[in-house]
């Protein structure tokens, strides 16, 4: 299978010869020969170049592309990767179409290699500080990209001198040189280059954010193409006729130009909303299709489950507990919060059991903690306490959670009928061994209160010097799981 | 929670107004509000409720924190109207939503409490006794936001008030873990009447504290 026909980033103009090469499997060096000899058969190779360079679509474009086309292009994927250098090469790829530039990045780089050497040469004739990088392209580059993009432009600033140069020699050795027609042109296709240059930019700019494809910078770049490209002609013009001629037509121009904009604007800012407007309507839409198909898997489930066990009382409340959890984490879930943290595991260990056993078990935390050895073990005891609560007092269970500077402190309570911890059978290893030594193993303690008003199990968990770097997260985790 | 009345007062009667745009869980409030409570109306937006508060002038207004209509402020947007005109009636703030943003709106607004959706017929109607009283309604969630926002090290001198007492947050504390007023009490050896004026002094704090926490965590929300 041929690779897609893209243009990299990394070729020497815009791509267009490094995505060919890459494209038809034969070195750049030659499709440029190509270009250069076409060029010289009256133009044609310019303007091949310019057609291509605006109809093929960049690495990054063609990302996109297929990212919009769902899952097949996962395996058109698959496939170009086939043809991707091994990973160590493709390491250094960084955009968006890693997979389909590495290979043009590859044989871009090594056409491009011998030729910076004596660009640098060049370079030296014309020092200063390596070019002003390119227009920010909205992603970070690396420093080896810089550096080659730099040596770029050099060894293009080169070609035009050499290039200059040339014509100069051949002025000298007696060729009529038409310099009134040569420098407007070369001004002229400058200042579309640069144009050009910067649709790519722009176009590059809106894939990676919306936000910055309206920067300054790209403007004032579009401005300088234009005011060149106009310059070179009006040059070019009045090198024929006179001066006050070529100011009458430019007035006249400038007045047709200013009329057609004035009828056009409306259409073009319409075109544009309309634009925005099915963008915005298309996030709403796939938005949407999220939600109900989130509420179709979960509530819709649990609802036809609820009218399925009407006559159970215990297990419609479990169900609606447990919906209304799951519910509550898709809806409120802070992302800030830290799923590997104490109050976290509390608040999963509380839904946990209260799926078990349905009655409901609510977690009050005012701090957070870490998970380190001694909190996962206090964790444990905490989880031990809760199920003792669930299983024997068969009612509700508030647990707190206080991670303070001192020590961690956790309160499991119940209002059931309390119990007698001296007439617990002595093979119930559930409380002493379960939860109090498993305190003392970590340096903390457990006290267990119990009496007809319910029981309380208060777990205590110093806190040594090391872990206090992420100790007592203030405001904001005082949400409630339960 | 079961938040039994300050005192017996078995034969005190309240008048209240709920306030949900939701009429499946209006009903079903209306119904498990104890005998001695009067529903005088109902309402379900933000102006609605205005007009209707307005009219009949209850002792408490259960609630919502999420309500359609006004200017998009929910309950708390009903407490501010309803201050406005001079109504005399309490708030106490209802929700289902555990985000603690919805409910410090209601409360800095001027809510004297607040209570889940999911709160039994029994610990509903001590509650709204206990806010038509004048007396501050505060769930475990509540209290256990109130010692995240205030710190639990911190101690105040005096009246300050960006900070608890040392009282004020072991009653704090105990209320987070689930304790009842009344429990409390016992577990402090104070009277009810003392938990009462401590759970209020901290409601005023809680409404009133420019505590850079509270003020930062509210700003952050929008919410000043």
């Amino acid at each position: 299978m041929r690779p897609p026909l893209v243009r990299g980033r990394d070729g020497m103009i815009a791509g267009v010869c490094a995505g060919l090469a890459v494209h038809l499997g034969i070195g750049a060096g030659w499709i440029r020969l190509g270009m250069i000899l076409l060029t010289l058969a009256s133009g044609a190779g310019v303007v091949l170049y310019g057609w291509l360079w605006i109809f093929v679509p960049t690495t990054a474009d063609r990302a996109d592309l297929d990212r919009r086309s769902g899952p097949a292009s996962f395996m058109r994927d698959a496939g170009t990767a086939a043809v991707a250098p091994p990973p160590g090469r493709q390491a250094a790829g960084r955009d968006t179409g890693a997979t389909a530039t590495a290979p043009g990045r590859d044989t871009g780089t090594a056409a491009t290699a011998p030729a910076t050497a004596p660009g640098r040469d060049t370079g030296a004739t014309a020092p200063g500080p390596p070019a002003p990088g390119p227009p920010p392209s909205g992603e970070p580059e690396s420093w080896g990209e810089r550096a080659r993009r730099a040596g770029r432009r050099e060894v293009l600033f080169g070609a035009g001198l050499l290039i200059m140069a040339a014509v100069l020699l051949a002025q000298v050795l007696g060729v009529q040189v038409d310099w009134a027609f040569l420098v407007p042109v070369s001004v002229v296709v400058t200042g579309a280059a640069l144009a050009w240059s910067q649709l790519d930019d722009a176009r590059r700019a809106r894939l990676v954010s919306q936000a910055r494809a309206g920067r300054p910078g790209w403007g004032v770049r579009l401005a300088a193409g234009i005011v060149l490209v106009v310059a070179g002609v009006l040059v070019a013009l009045s090198s024929s006729t006179s001066l006050s001629l070529t100011m009458t037509t430019l007035i006249a121009v400038v007045a047709v130009l200013a009329g057609v904009g004035l009828v056009l604007a409306p259409w073009g800012l319409k075109f544009w909303r309309d634009l925005e407007t099915e963008r915005a309507s298309r996030v709403r839409e796939a938005e949407r299709a999220e939600i109900a198909a989130h509420l179709h898997d979960s509530v819709l489930q649990t609802l036809a489950l609820i009218q399925n066990r009407a006559d159970s009382e215990t297990d419609v409340l479990r169900l609606a507990r447990a919906q209304e959890r799951e519910l509550r984490r898709w809806l409120f879930a802070d992302p800030s919060r830290d799923p590997g943290s104490l109050s976290e595991r509390l608040r999963a260990t509380a839904g946990e059991i209260e799926d078990l056993y349905g009655h409901p078990i609510s977690v009050v935390a005012v701090g957070d903690a870490a998970l380190g050895p001694a909190e996962d073990a206090l964790s444990q005891a905490a989880r031990e306490a809760v199920l003792n609560a669930a299983k024997h007092a068969d009612v509700a269970v508030s647990v707190y959670l206080e991670a303070g500077p001192d020590s961690i402190d956790v309160f499991v309570r119940d209002r059931g009928r309390g119990f007698d911890p001296d007439q617990v059978p002595a093979d119930r290893a559930g409380i002493r061994e379960s939860i109090h030594s498993r305190m003392l193993r970590y340096g903390g303690s457990s006290e267990l209160r119990t009496g007809p008003g319910g029981t309380e199990v208060h777990l205590r968990l110093p806190r040594t010097g090391a872990g206090q770097s992420g100790a007592s997260r203030s405001a904001g985790s005082g949400k409630d799981a339960g | 929670m079961t938040h039994e009345p300050t005192d017996p007062a078995g034969d005190a009667r309240a008048s209240v107004v709920i306030v949900d745009d939701h009429g499946i869980f209006r009903s079903g409030l209306r119904a498990t509000l104890g005998a001695t409570i009067d529903v005088l109306g109902e309402a379900s937006t933000v102006e609605e409720a205005e007009s209707v508060i307005r009219a009949t002038g209850p002792d408490v207004v259960l609630l919502d924190v999420h309500l359609p209509g006004g200017r998009g402020g929910g309950g708390a947007e009903v407490i501010l109207r309803c201050v406005a005109f001079g109504a005399r009636s309490r708030f106490l703030a209802l929700s289902v939503s555990d985000a603690a943003e919805d409910v410090v709106a209601v409360i800095r607004a001027g809510a004297r409490g607040y209570v889940t959706k999911t709160i039994s017929g029994p610990d509903i109607t001590a509650a709204v006794h206990r806010v038509a009283s004048g007396d501050a309604v505060f769930s475990p969630r509540l209290a256990g936001f109130v010692l995240d926002a205030f710190g639990t090290a911190a101690v105040a001198v005096d009246d300050e008030l960006d900070r608890l007492s040392a009282r004020e947050l072991e009653v704090m504390r105990l209320i987070a873990r689930g304790y009842t007023y009344r429990e409390t009490a016992k577990e402090l050896f104070i009277s009810i009447k003392t938990v009462e004026t401590h759970v209020s002094a901290v409601l005023r704090k809680l409404q009133l504290s420019s505590r850079h926490e509270l003020t930062r965590w509210a700003s952050e929300r929008r919410l000043l």
